[in-house]
Order: C-alpha cells, then sequence, then structure tokens
C-alpha cells in the first residue's frame, strides 16, 4: 500500500523510500519530459524531485495519492528550474530547420491522416518545443496538460496548485500565441512560395 | 454564425475536444473568411504539434533509483558533518594564507636589523606615532624635558 510505504519512509526505512522511486519514477519523468526534451535535464530534474520528496516528506499526510504528491513536486521543481531559464523573445521563420519547413509543406496532404510516422512526430515535437519556448512556462505547462495529454482544468490545478480560472486564462493565452505564431509561420511560407512562383 | 469570427472558439479550447457540429461550424465560416481560414489551419497545426510533444517523453534508465540513493546518501553525509567544520572546511585556505601572511610580516618588522636612525630624527621621535598612541605625548606642546634635551642634543652635533 501507498500509505504504508510513505509511513515507513516517514519513518527513516530507506528501502521503503527506494521503492517509492522505483515505483514513481516514470511519473515523474514523464512530468519533467514535459518540460524538458534533453534526457540528461530530465534525470537531473527527476533526481532534485526526488531529493525534495525525501526532505518534505514530513508534509504528507496520506490524504491524497503519494503519485499526485510527487506529480506536484515534480511540476514545481520542474518550473523552478524554467523561470531560471533564459525565453525566447520571439520565434520567426528564418528559425525553421530544414525538416521543420518539410514538415509544415506536407501538412495540407495529411490533413486527417492520423498516422504519423516517427520521426514526422520527433519533427513536430521539436517545432512545438521551439515554439512553447517564447511562452512562460506556466502558460506552456498549462496547454501541453489540457490540449496534449487531455486533462481536465481541475487535474492541472491540481497538479500546480493554481486556481481553475488562473489554469483556463494560462491555457487560452497559450493557445492563442501559439496559434498566432503558427499563423505567422504559415503567412510567412506561402509568402515563400509564392515568390518562388513568380521567379 | 457565417457573421461571427471563429478565433474566440478556436482559443477556447482545443480543437480536438470540439464537436463535430462546431466544427463544421468552423468550416464553413471559414470557407468566406480568409483571416478565420488561416486562424483555423494554424490551430490544427498547432494542436498536431502539441500532440507530438506530449508523445515524446522519456523513461527512466534502469539504475535511476540507484542513482538517487547514492545522491541521498552523499547529501546526508555532508548535513551529518557539524557546520563548524564545514565552515572550517571552506575558510582553510583563506586562514592559512593569513597565517603565513602574518608570519611574514613578523620576521620582517623583529627579525631583520632595522636602519641607523640619526639623532636628530630621534629627538623627533617623541613625536612617533608610538609614543602618540600609547599616551606618552598627549599634548599638543613639548614637555620641559623634550625641550632641554632638543636643545642640548643640537649643541653637542654641532
Amino acid at each position: 500500500m501507498d500509505i504504508d510505504l510513505a509511513r515507513q519512509a516517514q519513518a527513516g526505512d530507506e528501502s521503503a523510500f527506494e521503492e517509492i522511486v522505483r515505483r514513481y519514477s516514470p511519473r515523474v519523468f514523464s512530468v519533467a519530459s514535459r518540460f524538458f526534451r534533453q534526457r540528461s535535464l530530465v534525470e537531473e530534474a527527476a533526481q532534485e524531485v526526488f531529493l525534495k520528496a525525501y526532505t518534505q516528506l514530513g508534509s504528507f499526510e496520506g490524504r491524497g495519492s503519494i503519485e499526485g504528491w510527487l506529480t506536484r513536486i515534480a511540476t514545481n521543481t520542474c518550473l523552478n528550474i524554467l523561470r531560471g531559464a533564459k525565453r525566447r523573445s520571439e520565434f520567426s521563420v528564418s528559425d525553421l530547420t530544414e525538416d521543420e519547413n518539410q514538415w509544415l509543406e506536407q501538412q495540407p496532404a495529411s490533413q486527417g491522416n492520423e498516422e504519423r510516422s516517427f520521426v514526422s512526430d520527433l519533427v513536430a515535437a521539436d517545432l512545438a518545443d521551439r515554439l512553447l519556448s517564447v511562452l512562460p512556462p506556466e502558460d506552456q505547462q498549462a496547454l501541453l496538460m489540457i490540449d496534449g495529454e487531455d486533462a481536465s482544468i481541475r487535474e492541472v490545478a491540481e497538479a500546480t496548485g493554481w486556481s481553475e480560472s488562473k489554469v483556463k486564462v494560462r491555457a487560452f493565452r497559450a493557445r492563442r500565441k501559439l496559434r498566432e505564431a503558427m499563423e505567422k509561420l504559415l503567412r510567412h511560407k506561402d509568402g515563400a512560395r509564392e515568390k518562388q512562383v513568380i521567379k | 454564425m457565417k457573421e461571427k469570427h471563429i478565433t474566440e472558439i478556436l482559443d477556447n479550447a482545443s480543437i480536438v475536444s470540439l464537436s463535430e457540429s462546431e466544427l463544421n461550424e468552423i468550416r464553413a465560416h471559414a470557407e468566406d473568411c480568409v483571416s478565420c481560414r488561416g486562424a483555423y489551419e494554424a490551430a490544427r497545426l498547432s494542436a498536431v504539434v502539441i500532440r507530438s510533444r506530449v508523445k515524446s517523453t522519456i523513461e527512466p534508465s534502469p539504475f535511476f533509483h540507484t542513482r538517487v540513493m547514492a545522491a541521498l546518501r552523499e547529501q546526508q553525509a555532508v548535513e551529518s558533518v557539524p557546520a563548524m567544520l564545514r565552515l572550517w572546511g571552506s575558510a582553510k585556505s583563506l586562514v592559512s594564507s593569513m597565517a603565513v601572511a602574518t608570519a611574514a610580516l613578523a620576521v620582517l618588522s623583529f627579525a631583520l636589523p632595522s636602519p641607523a636612525i640619526p639623532a636628530s630624527d630621534q629627538a623627533v621621535s617623541a613625536y612617533s606615532a608610538e609614543s602618540v598612541l600609547l599616551g606618552q605625548a598627549n599634548d599638543d606642546q613639548m614637555s620641559y624635558e623634550q625641550v632641554m634635551s632638543t636643545i642640548y642634543d643640537d649643541d653637542e652635533a654641532k
């Protein structure tokens, strides 16, 4: 049982804490992966989460699940790390890689086709990462959880500790900014294509 | 619906969570409205990239828990060392370099022979910094003995 494991760890049983790490590291990695894409950064963040969890074991009262408690620590730890990082001011069409350019070109043709290749997914993920990097980390998280993982407003509020109205505002703002950035990219690309045709 | 722009609907919820009737309304409007068509296409692609981004998660390595436990033990070891010892550990080099500098100054001050001071300078030394600090010459005016010794020393020198 989760609660027994937490009680044992609180009493200083290291093997119980090790079992918590083993059992919940996939969940913590999944949260950290939402923030970072490099393995080393994800591992570093996840380790920090568990070290923090160990020192805060006393604050776990057993009312919720260990998973929920760790998810909240993970979200806040990763947000803190990201807040310290420098944010991009803008993402323009000139920042697109060759693969991303090609991916955008192919999109109208693949409309409705849900089966995408692994490589295509990676390129799209890279593009998402770079487009999201202009948003505040909190807005990125709200959007990735709601639109990416189908989390409810309440679930995001629980994981982050924000109010539900704050989550809604953040998601709305992030969605609009992302759409506008994408629109701008598409417009630039269409403009460039037209120029090429005229030549 | 045809007259109303659709950007508000697109920003309120993910495009994948919209119902078929909502999507039909959006498409119908986008057919006639160029700016909304662009917004709809951008929202559709945004949803695709967000889904792809979330799909790419990193799994923990089989040794991750070992790494965490090692880091935990290391942290505990650091915390178990008394604070004064930790302070000493970080200040050790600074303290030892200060001790060396003090010793070097002491050697320079006491072990090396001091240069010969002319008699006239010795008389003036009644006003030296040491004597002032030690309170031997608190007054601004010279004492009687100092005046006399100054006169006779000068006479003898001549």
